[in-house]
C-alpha cells in the first residue's frame, strides 16, 4: 500500500521538483544575468575609458615627436623663428591658404616665409591682430625663386593647385633629372638660401623654346599641417646637405 | 534686426566649420560649400538690398580667410544671389531633386565664373586650367547640391521662426 501510494504521488512531487527548480534556476540565473550585464557594462565603461586613455597618450606621443622634430630644426636653422599652429584651411577649394594662430602681435608681418621641418610651406599673406593667412606654395599666386640642388639651375616655383607645383623659367640648356632636390636660392629675400621645397617628379624637353618644363612635388604633406615656423628675419643661409643625384631622363 | 544678423551669424558659424570641421572629410575634394547653399537661400527668401548685403559680406569673409587675393568671392557671391533672385519665382524647389539641381548648377556657374575671372585677371599666364573642371569643380559642386535638401528645410524652419516665432511655437505645440 505504501509503495502504491509512493508510486502514485512521487510523479507529482517529481513534477513540482521539476517546476520549483526549473524556476528557481531561470530566477537565479536571471538575478546571475542582471549582475552580469552590469559587470559588463562597467567593464565595457572601463574599457572604453582605458581606450580613450590609450588614443591621447598616443596623439600626445606623436605630437612629441613632431614638435621634437620641428624643435631640432629651429635649433638647426640660424633665423629667428616663431612657432605656430594651423588652426584653419582655406574655405574654397580653388585656393590653397592656411590660417594660423600667431599675427601682428607675435611679430609676424605680411612676406614673411613659413617654413617646417620637411621644407618650405608659403608665405605670409595677409595679417591680423593675433592671426594669419599664410599662401601655400601649391597657389596659383605663389611664386618662389629656387635653384635645383645638384646643377644649380635657377627656377621660379609656381603653384599649381593641387599639391604639385611648376618649375618655370628654367633653361632648355639645364641638366635637370627626376629625382633632383629644388631649395630656395635666397634670391627673394624672404626665404633664407638652401631650404627644401620639393623633388622633381616630371620633366618635358619637348616642344620649342628657350625653357623646358618640370613638375615638381613639395616636401611638405600641405594637407596635412599641424605646426609651422615663421621666419622673422633671416640672417644666414641654412647648412645645405649634399645633393643626391637622381634618376635620368629617358 | 534679427533678420539681418541671425543669417550674418550663420554665415560666420558655416565659414569657421567649411575651414575646420569639413577639411576633415577624408577626400579633401569632395568638400561641400555650405556658405553657398546659405547665400542661395538668401537669393531666395530675402529682399535685394539686405540680402544683396548679407551675401556681399559673405563673400568678403570667404575672400578674406582665402589664398584669394583678388577678392572674387566678393564679386561672385552677390552675382549668385541675385541670379537666385532672378529664378527664385520660375523654379519650383520644394523636391529633393530641384534643389540639388539648382544648386549644382549655381555652384558650377560661380565656379565657371571664378575660373574665368581668374585666369582673366591674373597678371602671368596660368596655363591649362581645364581640368579643374573635373578635378574641383564638378566634385565640390555635386557635394554641395547633395546636401542641400537637408539644410534648406532647417534654413526654412529657422527663417519661419525669425518671421513669427510664437506661430511656430504653436505650430508646433499642435
Amino acid at each position: 500500500m505504501d509503495a502504491l501510494l509512493i508510486e502514485l504521488c512521487s510523479p507529482f512531487q517529481k513534477a513540482s521538483t521539476f517546476v520549483i527548480k526549473t524556476v528557481q534556476g531561470t530566477f537565479r540565473e536571471y538575478l546571475f544575468l542582471v549582475h552580469l550585464q552590469k559587470e559588463n557594462a562597467g567593464l565595457k565603461q572601463r574599457i572604453a575609458e582605458l581606450q580613450k586613455e590609450n588614443d591621447q597618450m598616443k596623439e600626445m606621443a606623436i605630437a612629441h615627436e613632431r614638435l621634437q622634430k620641428l624643435l631640432q630644426f629651429r635649433e638647426k636653422i640660424s633665423s629667428s623663428v616663431i612657432a605656430a599652429e594651423v588652426i584653419g584651411q582655406d574655405p574654397s577649394s580653388w585656393f590653397k591658404s592656411v590660417t594660423l594662430n600667431k599675427g601682428e602681435k607675435d611679430g609676424v608681418r605680411k612676406g614673411m616665409a613659413v617654413i617646417s621641418a620637411e621644407g618650405v610651406i608659403g608665405q605670409i599673406l595677409k595679417t591680423a591682430p593675433d592671426y594669419s593667412t599664410v599662401l601655400l606654395i601649391t597657389d596659383y599666386n605663389s611664386a618662389i625663386d629656387s635653384i635645383v640642388r645638384r646643377t644649380r639651375a635657377k627656377a621660379i616655383v609656381e603653384g599649381k593647385g593641387e599639391n604639385r607645383c611648376l618649375l618655370k623659367y628654367l633653361l632648355r640648356a639645364d641638366d635637370v633629372v627626376v629625382g633632383d632636390i629644388v631649395v630656395t636660392s635666397g634670391l627673394g629675400g624672404n626665404f633664407p638660401k638652401g631650404l627644401m621645397v620639393g623633388d622633381i617628379k616630371k620633366v618635358d624637353k619637348r616642344g620649342h623654346g628657350i625653357f623646358q618644363h618640370a613638375e615638381l612635388v613639395p616636401s611638405v604633406d600641405l594637407t596635412k599641417l599641424e605646426e609651422v615656423l615663421v621666419i622673422t628675419e633671416s640672417s644666414l643661409p641654412i647648412h645645405e646637405e649634399k645633393g643626391k643625384k637622381g634618376k635620368k631622363v629617358k | 534686426m534679427r533678420r539681418v544678423f541671425l543669417p550674418l551669424f550663420l554665415g560666420i558659424l558655416f565659414l569657421t566649420l567649411q575651414t575646420t570641421l569639413l577639411m576633415s572629410l577624408p577626400i579633401q575634394r569632395i568638400r561641400p560649400d555650405i556658405v553657398l547653399i546659405l547665400t542661395l537661400y538668401l537669393g531666395l527668401s530675402y529682399p535685394p538690398i539686405s540680402g544683396g548685403i548679407l551675401a556681399f559680406f559673405m563673400g568678403y569673409l570667404m575672400d578674406l580667410f582665402s589664398g584669394n587675393v583678388l577678392g572674387l568671392y566678393s564679386l561672385s557671391r552677390p552675382l549668385i544671389f541675385y541670379l537666385a533672385q532672378i529664378f527664385k519665382d520660375r523654379v519650383y524647389l520644394e523636391g529633393f531633386l530641384s534643389q540639388f539641381l539648382f544648386v549644382f548648377l549655381s555652384a558650377a556657374v560661380e565656379g565657371f565664373l571664378l575660373l574665368i575671372l581668374f585666369s582673366g585677371l591674373n597678371p602671368s599666364p596660368l596655363g591649362n586650367l581645364y581640368p579643374l573642371l573635373f578635378t574641383v569643380l564638378l566634385p565640390q559642386s555635386f557635394s554641395t547640391a547633395l546636401i542641400t535638401p537637408i539644410l534648406f528645410p532647417l534654413f526654412r524652419r529657422g527663417s519661419l521662426f525669425l518671421s513669427n516665432p510664437k506661430g511656430m511655437r504653436i505650430r508646433e505645440t499642435g
